[in-house]
Parts: structure tokens; sequence; C-alpha cells
């Protein structure tokens, strides 16, 4: 995203009120075809007008088509949708089929899509077969119930053994030793 | 929304109360560590767009121990704004006029400046002791394991473990002990 599309529109594909389910509603309601009847850049334009527009008219019963002529200008499309938005689109230089195509995509699609951006490429209706996530999600059973703050729950999980436990171990270890050794002596004694 | 779904959003966004006991704690190691609990980074639902950040209660800021000589080193900078309104106070005057300012500063600064940062700071509450209120410590249900472990000061143990405490060697009779 760059700075020319930080006031651009994003959100989530969707059909307005469950469009296509059961019923489906045309979302173009106007169409207006603006046209020079000399210049050349209309001229495709002017084709589509005279071979195609009253088939489309026919077709298509629900939207209202505007013809405008107006002198040395650009050919221009501008579609009125039913939530408001209005779609300019120039048609300088194209031809009749590539104005009955650019016609067809305004009639079927339910907003000006190429002001919006997307905010994601992707879309499920199942997000989480697991189901979300929770902070409560494998909590270990001993936070249950427990006093806050506490000496226990502060410490960190793994320390390395420090120079004094490693002597206090050397001693007992040393003792254990020396006390089987007596055992041991008192054993041979008890034999003789 | 169904109520089952709107039960589960509550769950996944529910704020938790997160307590941490600065005793004996580098402020500018554990800043990282509360950092992210208040801004929500350990949740795999974080997003910077994403308002899922934890409340953190820091205890007894007062005990918090800074690395070598950083409290005669470090130097706290302010300016009030008119001609010769800068002042530098060392961490051991700040400590010593507020006692939890040298660990807000340590997790101010360990953040982004950016407008999100000061509402951040809203959920963060520091105690110079552990004298807690008790609103604020119902709210607790969990605590943040420190980095350090606290080492057991001489005079805190007792007098029967410490005389049978094993000797590396005896003093010979005539050592002077100071």
């Amino acid at each position: 995203m760059s700075n020319s599309h930080l006031f651009l529109k994003s959100g989530f594909p969707r059909a307005p009120l469950q469009n296509g389910l059961g019923r489906y509603v045309c979302q173009l309601q106007r169409i207006t075809l603006k046209f020079c009847k000399n210049n050349g850049s209309s001229r495709g334009m002017r084709d589509f007008i005279e071979n195609h527009l009253l088939d489309f008219a026919k077709e298509n019963p629900g939207i209202v088509v505007y013809v405008k002529p107006r002198r040395h200008r650009t050919p221009v499309l501008v579609g009125e949708y039913l939530n408001g938005e209005r779609e300019w689109m120039s048609c300088r230089n194209s031809t009749q089929e590539e104005i009955s195509k650019w016609i067809d995509l305004l009639k079927t699609q339910n907003g000006s899509s190429s002001s919006l951006r997307l905010r994601k490429m992707w879309h499920t209706e199942v997000p989480s077969i697991q189901g979300p996530w929770t902070p409560f999600l494998l909590r270990s059973p001993d936070a249950q119930g427990q006093a806050y703050p506490s000496v226990e729950a502060s410490k960190p999980l793994e320390t390395p053994q420090t120079a004094t436990e490693k002597l206090i171990e050397l001693f007992r270890q040393q003792q254990l030793e020396a006390s089987e050794e007596a055992h041991d002596v008192l054993n041979k004694k008890r034999a003789e | 929304m169904s109520i089952a779904k709107r039960v589960q959003q509550w769950a996944t966004f529910a704020r938790t109360w997160h307590i941490y006991d600065c005793t004996w704690q580098n402020p500018f190691e554990s800043a990282k560590l509360v950092k992210s609990h208040l801004m929500g980074l350990q949740k795999p639902i974080y997003h910077p767009m994403n308002d899922c950040g934890d409340h953190v209660v820091l205890i007894n800021t007062r005990e918090i121990a800074l690395p070598g000589d950083e409290w005669v080193k470090r130097v706290y900078f302010h300016h009030t704004g008119y001609p010769g309104g800068a002042s530098w106070t060392l961490a051991w005057q700040l400590h010593e006029k507020d006692p939890t300012m040298v660990m807000k500063k340590a997790v101010y600064n360990s953040m982004r400046g950016n407008l999100q940062r000061r509402h951040t700071m809203q959920r963060l509450h520091l105690f110079a002791d552990d004298q807690v209120p008790e609103e604020i410590l119902q709210n607790v249900t969990n605590q943040i394991r420190t980095p350090r472990s606290i080492p057991q000061r001489l005079d805190h143990i007792d007098k029967e473990t410490l005389e049978n405490f094993p000797n590396i060697m005896d003093y010979p009779k005539d050592y002077i002990l100071r």
C-alpha cells in the first residue's frame, strides 16, 4: 500500500443482503454512456450504441440507460449502484467488444470493485476447527485458585546449578560414602 | 452474532491481569518481558491493529537492581520548556524521589514511540512495595516468571542452617575475623 492509496477504502468481498441466494437483485441501477459524434476516440462507443445498446436495454429492464452525446470529449461510462456508489470509466479508443465487456462487468458487480482494497486475499467460513484461541487455553491446573503474588510462581523455570549447590551436593555425597564405609567395617567385624 | 459466538469473542479478547515481582530484577531486562505482555505480543491473535494487550501489575519496584554502576552513571533528562529549564537527574536520585519511576521509564522506553504507547502505558500499574489494593489484586490471574532468581541474603538465613552449613576449611585460632 503506497501513499496514493491512503484514503482507499478497505474491506472484505461481500454480497449485500445475501444477494444471489434464492433471488438476485441487479446492483447496477443506472448507466450513462457519454460520447462524441465526430471524434475518432468515440468510434468504438458509437459502434456499440449502434449495434448492441438496444439489445442490452431490452435484456436488462432493471437498468436505466442514458446516452449523452457531447462534442469533442472522451467517451465515458458511468455506472450508479444500489449502494449509492458511482463508478466513472474512460473508454477512450476502446473497441465495441471491449466496451461490451466493461459494461458486463459493471452489470455484475455490486459496487466499484477497483476502489476497494481487499483486506485479505482469502475467505473461510470455518476459521478454526479447534475453535478460536482464548487466554484460558492450555493453562496449568496449578494456576487454579492460586493466591498472587506467590514466590513459587515468580521463580524462573530453568536455573543452572550454582557453585554453592554443587559444593553442598559433593558434601552430601562424601558423607554418604563415609557412612557406607563405616557400615562395611561394622559388617566385616560382625562376620568375624 | 449468536450468543455462543458472542461469548467466544469475549473469551478470546478477555484482558488478563499479570503480576510481576521486580525484586532484584534488572529493569531493562524486565521491561522487554513486561512490554510483550502489555502489548499482547505473546498471544497468537496478536496484530498491531488488534487491541489485545493485558494489564500488568509491577510490585516491589523499590527493590530493583540496576546492572554495574548504572545507579550513578544513568542520567534522566527533563526539560520544562522554558529557557534554562533543562535538568539532569541521576538514577539513584530519581529512585529516591519516586521508587516506581525508573521501572516506568524503562517500560515506556522499551516501546516504540507511536500513538498507542501512552494508551498501553495506562494498563501498567506500579507499586513501590508489595502493598497492592485489594480491587487490583483480585483481578490478577497470572504471575510472570522473572528472568533471574533472587539470591538469598546472609542475614535472612536462619541461625540453625547457618551453623550446620558445611565449611570448606576451619579458620586458624589466631585468625582475626573482621
